[in-house]
């Protein structure tokens, strides 16, 4: 569960100030699949960013699994963005240098897990994307869909509980688009874990079970809440 | 995240960019090559002097001369201080220099001093030539004392046991003299042959006065017996011919006569002149067990100056290091100049790699994770630098060697000598200085914003 309690976060100083979220107030149930959508500039990836701890809004509180995440210092929010969050982002940012197997082995270097239990997760993960013939490859000799395939088995190898997706088809042609987000909406039944997707797309947006709309910081309307 | 994770990632990422990590890298390499090269030549230089003061001097010796200067102390390096010295009837010439002169009074002082076993005072013999048994021509050589505190190599003949000396109808001569005298001749050709020295007393200019009072009173004949210089001939029988060596200068110049017929043919060619028991110098033979120290603190105390085996040996390392100290000036030098490369190298490096920066921070990377990642990357490319620098001097090192050696004529010494835990503790140095370049590009990707990084408009 994920709760978002008067969050305001602003930008700049004194006269030039933009407020980028505008008290917030939100709750994800756990296992869902949520969209957040709104124009550019709407602070839909501001919302993404103060969730996942990256950002740190001034007012409020976010709360996941009962964990106030703003209370904590700044290396405890990365063990805990490490033990329990992943992210796809809409350029992938796979390291194109690295073979297949050293990107998906990244999250669990840093999550510090040993050597000897890494092989069999990078596996299964890039088996669950379809990647497993390609573990010796080098990222940048994939195809776009096949790199965003690969940020998804980087997600999912650490088994997170939240599954932040910034765009994730954005950069992807229609074909390609639908198998990642099929890809997507599986991995979230399967394994429960919540998804949240910032995206443009109305397409992707009604197959979420849950939609928060956007508009100037503030919560527009939030559709789709089954509870 | 595990260190060796890091170092891993951090040995890859380097990989990835090879030309800009060899480039950077050959910089430090630079250094490390000429810092390898001084300590190299350091070490053999130091190993070459000790060799070369132990086949030549007895630890157990003193050295004392009465003039400062000869052993550059006092009144600074010979050669640079003032050459016009004073006369006085208590100096001496030698090689056209004229130096003070340690006179018998000096020798009783060093024979009563503690620890002395024994004082040879260098005698000064020149021969005005010499001829060998069964050669026409005439030489001129250096006539010295047979040192019997160093066991020399005999190329043919047999030089006495150490601490003995020749008898005094006997001379040894150098093994490089055979090729001059005799052409294709061998060293057990000249053994028991003779040698015989033409020995010409010195006298002082008759001056103008004595001239014409002798022309006065007997002619030209008187005149011509004024300029008559006493000579003598000295015959002796060639006991040994020394081996050449390259670590003993001994053995490969002049000839050598016992104590005793060199004091009595200087003291024949120096009488009723005023360097009659004049010396250049004396070498002391400290007992054994004495400390030599001892022995030369208190001639120094006494007007003279005094250097053991050990003094000698700090003069020439004293030399040995500022010339190493100069080459590793360079090599410092280039260091510095990498430093900057580095620096440079790494701020590129996290420009370049902000989104991967961004991402390993959203994945939960702390700060500090990020750091040691670009530190690694630095101290990789130290070390890479270290290893080609280091390894293209010890490559150098081991194809120059022999050929310096032989231009040098250093028989069995080698000039370049490299102790791997000197090259260790290098290389060990030369990683602290590519992380202490790699701290500040370090810190900016640690200060790195994720946000920013991952922002994709």
């Amino acid at each position: 569960m994920i709760e978002i309690r008067n969050v305001t976060k602003t930008y700049g100083k004194k006269k030039n100030t933009f407020t980028a979220l505008d008290d917030i107030s939100i709750e994800i149930p756990d296992g869902a699949s949520v969209a957040i959508v709104g124009k550019s500039g709407s602070g839909k990836s501001t919302l993404m960013h103060v969730m996942s701890g990256l950002d740190r809004p001034e007012t409020g509180e976010v709360v996941v699994d009962g964990e106030n995440i703003l209370a904590l210092k700044a290396k405890q929010v990365d063990a805990f963005r490490s033990e329990k969050m992943s992210f796809i982002f809409q350029s992938f940012f796979v390291q194109g240098n690295e073979s297949c197997y050293n990107n998906v082995s990244l999250p669990l270097e840093i999550a510090g897990v040993p050597l000897k239990n890494r092989r069999k997760k990078i596996e299964r993960a890039l088996a669950d994307v379809e990647l497993g013939e390609k573990i010796k490859s080098r990222a940048k000799d994939l195809s776009g869909g096949q790199k965003q395939r690969l940020a998804i088995a980087r997600a999912i190898v650490t088994n997170p509980k939240i599954l932040f997706a910034d765009e994730p088809t954005g950069n992807l042609d229609s074909v390609t688009g639908d198998a990642i987000e099929k890809l997507l909406f599986d991995y979230n039944r399967k394994q429960k874990t919540t998804l949240i997707i910032v995206t443009h797309d109305i397409d992707i947006a009604k197959k979420c079970d849950m939609v928060i709309h956007i508009k100037d910081g503030k919560v527009a309307s939030v559709t789709g809440d089954k509870r | 995240m595990k260190t060796l994770d890091i170092m891993k990632r951090a040995g890859r990422n380097l990989r990835q960019a090879k030309g800009r990590t060899i480039l950077t890298s050959l910089a430090i390499a630079i250094g490390a090559f000429t810092l390898t090269l001084s300590l190299a030549i350091g070490e053999g230089a130091r190993q070459y002097a000790d060799e070369l003061l132990k086949s030549n001097i007895d630890p157990q010796t003193v050295f004392v001369v009465k003039d400062e200067s000869l052993v550059g102390g006092g009144g600074g390096a010979p050669g640079l201080s003032s050459n016009l010295r004073e006369y006085g009837s208590s100096t001496t010439q030698f090689g056209g220099a004229t130096f003070k002169a340690l006179n018998a009074d000096d020798i009783k002082t060093i024979q009563n001093a503690p620890g002395v076993e024994s004082v040879t005072p260098t005698y000064l013999v020149n021969a005005q030539y010499l001829q060998v048994e069964g050669v026409d021509k005439k030489f001129t050589t250096d006539i010295t004392v047979y040192d019997s505190t160093v066991k020399a190599e005999a190329a043919a003949g047999s030089l006495p046991d150490l601490g003995q000396q020749i008898a005094d109808d006997e001379i040894v001569m150098p093994e490089a003299f055979v090729e001059v005298l005799k052409p294709g001749a061998k060293a057990s050709d000249f053994v028991g042959k003779t040698i015989t020295l033409r020995l010409v007393r010195l006298t002082e200019q008759p001056s103008d006065a004595e001239i014409e009072a002798a022309f006065a009173s007997g002619g030209q004949q008187s005149v011509q017996e004024l300029f008559e210089q006493e000579a003598r001939d000295e015959t002796f029988r060639i006991r040994a011919v020394s081996a050449q060596s390259s670590t003993s200068f001994s053995a490969s110049n002049g000839l050598f006569i016992s104590v005793n017929k060199a004091r009595e043919l200087s003291e024949f060619l120096t009488a009723d002149t005023d360097q009659y028991q004049k010396y250049v110098s004396a070498v002391v033979k400290v007992k054994e067990g004495e400390d030599p120290k001892v022995t030369a603190d208190y001639l120094n105390g006494r007007q003279m100056a005094a250097r053991t085996a050990k003094d000698l040996q700090g003069l020439i390392f004293t030399i040995v290091g500022i010339l190493q100290g100069i080459v590793a000036g360079f090599g410092a030098l280039a260091l510095i100049a990498s430093v900057f490369g580095i620096i440079n190298t790494q701020y590129i490096s996290v420009l370049e790699r902000t989104s991967q920066i961004g991402l390993m921070k959203a994945l939960g990377m702390p700060r500090k994770g990020v750091a040691k990642l670009f530190r690694y990357e630095a101290a990789w490319i130290g070390l890479i630098g270290g290893l080609i620098g280091s390894l293209t001097a010890f490559i150098l090192g081991l194809l120059l060697n022999p050929f310096i050696t032989e231009t040098l004529e250093l028989g069995d010494n080698t000039i370049l000598i490299f102790v791997w835990w000197q090259i260790a503790l290098l290389l060990l140095g030369l990683i602290a200085v590519a992380i202490v370049a790699g701290w500040l590009p370090a810190r900016k990707a640690a200060k790195l914003d994720p946000i920013e990084a991952l922002r994709t408009e």
